[in-house]
């Protein structure tokens, strides 16, 4: 990763000397062990703080259409991705945007590893192990126990869509059935499903993190800061969630890149990606449509076909 | 009596559901007015807010009916083809079958939320769609579904 | 004084009985405070709940009143209903994070009933942490693992039992009802010298923020600070010191009720107008709002920094925007000359 890593602050360094971009958006080390945060680098001496490892989760394309001048970004796959719907979306302009496409392993999910050692003191990454000095116990992990969720079966690890690609690529995990997650989530019967989301919403605090993380959730106006119409009222319990966050999945239909941010930054822990998941899941089905992968395929919301699937319909 | 409230029938006791139909404003509305003034009975069950397009339809607004205590959502549309917007029909196709989808995959029972077409010729045929959605919903019993909301307080727990 | 957990239990189990018992319970997602009724369902060795407790005495969302309108009749009813109530088990930052609260609903002026009629019903018994995260800080803000400001009741746990002190007099109430009172071996006393001793090991250092901060309204320091701060609010909502609130009307049709939710400064929607203009639009007015609020305006009108170093806004923040980093650069920063 030490290449990696070197490359990536050359070209930085570089662009920030030449003046081809105002900011380089990365990530640098976060105040916590295991936790980068992401960074805003202006000036060619300030490149070095720049990191690249397991532990840079946040999607930095939710930071690209509310930086203003030209910039360039370190973008994983997803991040790539977002981007993608971004520019098909008219919200960036692709000549102000610079990409550095890094390949992508996975990141650590830090639940994972608390749930073992508890609150997390010290910890280092090395040749895919990561020690961890816990206040509960020490513990020696594979990357690949503690891997998000999502990255365990992400397709698309490499960028889509760069100027400059840094490193290798990495090869895409064959997946024997694609969204077996959400199947083992369909196959459950109904009682058991409205109880799960039920439990998964009865956590949420509506602190909108998990909105204001993703980058495709941009709207000037949310629908649940709008009193008029006032769709949600001042009420916290799961049915208000359930809208909130069902109105949320289905404003991201296809358009979802499957990051996974939304779920990471929830302080909670509430299972958010369940839902985008299963419309994802819907969209690949009925439409063949991932998002975010070709500037040509428009969103899947935004065309239609003459024989779309109509089974839905009431048989009257 | 608010939306909140279930109506029931004082001479036979019976649930009588609260059927929100968003219909478009150029066949649905329209062969639902036919079924009027063709006399073709069918259960006041319904409360009919007119749309300019079944592409209009924002999936909030089955949401918002289903927490403010409507007992079921009717959907309804011009034929595929149809369209008095060309395509209007069309891109509301794709999105109803994903809300269909993902209500039922949050819990919410199959038969509260229901689409159909329904030209302005097909009067007969709206009496019968409204006849069937309203069997449905009234065996589903009243709104406790996942997205009802019992007074706008939250639960106060 | 101590008591044995046994006898402790004992009492606890019949006090449930009289009260509503709130403890830390180990859930899927960490733990929290919730209702018990055994001593045995409460959880012992935690670091802290995940979110703080002060929703026992300000909900995240409460019902103020509600009304009905019949014909030309209006009802109106009063939705407060309040239990007596024991919290068990909270950290002393939460517990002073409660005398902080008390300040803000409390003024010369007015006493919020919602707030005092939970607040005075409630008997808080406060434990010492015994270990101590590495988001910990609260050494710098005039509080230990140990301190006892804030509880009725303080315990500090020796293994099979607890030193326990009575704080206030609603505290020494209830632990005359209590039966084993033990006197400390000189053992037991040395290790509660310790745990008294012990600190945090994350500090910052707030000597001189507030006579700083008067000075920095103007500070290129704001400029680049919230940069990577997505304006949620799981700081503010995981913090026991925040207090700010919404009051809306929620009316179906002839009947509604008034309800109070928390609400924060950290999203634009916070101060936008009626009007449509929105003093705090930009992430920097609103972060510079946060440190304001928390280590000058709190400070000037209630004598207090109103942060108790809990941590809880540093493990939760999704992008990593550590408070003690920002008390750090506000330190650091250099002051405009005009």
């Amino acid at each position: 990763m030490t290449s990696i890593i070197d490359d990536i602050r050359k070209t930085a360094r570089q662009l920030l000397t030449e003046e081809k971009v105002d900011v380089v958006i990365g990530y640098e080390k976060g105040s916590l062990p295991l936790k980068a945060t992401p960074c805003f680098v202006r000036s060619p001496q300030d490149v070095d703080k720049l990191i690249w490892d397991e532990t840079c989760e946040n999607n930095l394309a939710a930071f690209v259409v509310k930086t203003p001048g030209k910039k360039a970004i370190i973008a994983k796959g997803c991040d790539s991705r977002a981007l993608m719907v971004l520019i098909q979306e008219n919200q960036i302009v692709r000549d102000d945007l610079y990409i550095i496409g890094v390949s992508c392993q996975g990141v650590i999910d830090q639940r994972k590893i608390e749930a073992e050692t508890g609150e997390i003191i010290g910890a280092t990454i090395t040749d895919g192990k990561i020690s961890v000095q816990g206040i509960e116990c020490d513990k020696v992990f594979n990357f690949t126990e503690v891997k998000d969720i999502t990255c365990q079966t992400c397709r698309y690890p490499n960028p889509v869509l760069e100027d400059v690609h840094i490193g290798g690529s990495i090869e895409v995990l064959q997946q024997a059935t694609l969204f077996a997650d959400v199947m083992v989530m369909e196959n459950k019967s109904d009682s058991e499903r409205k109880a799960y989301f039920k439990e998964q919403m009865g956590k949420c605090i509506r602190c909108y993190a998990c909105r204001n993380v993703c980058p495709m959730c941009y709207c000037q106006e949310c629908f649940v800061d709008c009193n008029s119409p006032k769709w949600l009222t001042g009420g916290v319990d799961s049915a208000e969630n359930l809208l909130f966050q069902t109105g949320r999945a289905l404003h991201l239909a296809g358009r979802c890149v499957e990051c996974g941010a939304c779920s990471r930054a929830c302080p909670q822990g509430v299972d958010i990606r369940a839902l985008s998941r299963k419309v994802n899941k819907d969209v690949k089905e009925m439409y063949n449509h991932e998002s975010g992968l070709t500037e040509e395929v428009k969103p899947a919301l935004n065309v239609y076909s003459a024989d779309d699937p109509e089974a839905f319909l009431v048989k009257e | 009596m608010s939306m909140g409230e279930c109506l029931v029938n004082t001479e036979t006791k019976a649930f009588q559901p609260k059927i929100v139909a968003f219909l478009c404003n150029w066949c649905s509305y329209a062969g639902a007015d036919l079924a009027g003034v063709g006399r073709f009975q069918y259960p006041a069950t319904i409360r009919t807010i007119r749309v300019p397009c079944s592409g209009r339809i924002n999936p909030l607004y089955i949401l918002k009916a289903m927490a403010n205590g409507a007992d079921g959502v009717l959907i309804s549309g011009c034929h595929p083809g149809d369209c008095h917007y060309m395509s209007g029909n069309y891109v509301a196709r794709r999105k109803f079958a994903l809300i269909d989808s993902l209500l039922k995959h949050v819990g919410l029972e199959e038969g509260r939320v229901s689409f159909s077409w329904v030209s302005a010729a097909e009067g007969v045929r709206f009496a019968e769609v409204v006849k069937g959605v309203t069997e449905r919903v009234t065996a589903l019993g009243p709104n406790k579904g996942v997205f009802k909301v019992e007074d706008g307080g939250g639960t106060n727990d | 004084m101590k008591i044995s957990k046994e006898k402790f239990g004992q009492s606890f189990d019949a006090l449930a009985a009289e009260y509503q018992v709130i403890a830390p319970v180990r859930d899927a997602g960490g733990v929290s405070y919730k209702a018990v009724k055994k001593f045995s369902e409460v959880k012992q060795d935690y670091l802290n709940s995940k979110l703080p407790p002060k929703s026992f005495f300000f909900p995240q969302h409460e019902k103020l009143l509600s009304y009905k309108k019949e014909g030309k009749d209006v009802t109106v009813k009063n939705e407060l209903n309040v239990e007596k109530t024991i919290l068990f088990g909270i950290r002393p930052c939460d517990a002073k994070g409660f005398l902080l609260l008390d300040k803000v609903f409390k003024n010369d002026q007015y006493r919020d009933p919602y707030y005092f009629e939970r607040r005075d019903n409630t008997i808080v018994i406060g434990v010492a942490c015994h270990k101590i995260a590495p988001t910990c800080f609260c050494s710098s803000l005039g509080l230990s693992p140990a301190s006892s400001a804030g509880s009725d009741i303080f315990l500090i746990d020796l293994g099979d039992s607890y030193q326990i002190e009575a704080i206030s007099d609603n505290g020494k109430f209830l632990m005359a009802g209590l039966e084993g009172l033990e006197e400390l071996s000189t053992e037991e006393q040395t290790l509660v010298d310790t745990i008294k001793s012990a600190e945090t090991t994350s500090k910052v250092d707030v000597s001189t923020i507030t006579t700083k901060l008067d000075k920095m309204f103007d500070n290129p320091y704001w400029d680049t600070l919230h940069e990577k701060c997505l304006s949620c609010n799981a700081c503010s909502f995981s913090c026991p010191t925040c207090h700010c609130f919404d009051i809306s009307e929620e009316v179906l049709k002839n009947e509604g009720s008034r309800v109070r939710t928390w609400d924060g400064c950290m999203a634009p929607l916070f101060t936008l107008h009626g009007s449509g203009h929105n003093p705090r639009d930009q992430k920097k007015s609103r972060w510079r709002q946060r440190m304001l609020h928390k280590f000058n305006y709190f400070v000037h009108n209630n004598g207090d920094i109103a942060c108790v170093g809990c941590g809880r806004c540093i493990k939760n923040c999704p992008v990593n925007l550590d408070i003690r980093q920002t008390i750090d650069g506000v330190n650091k920063a250099e002051l405009v000359v005009d």
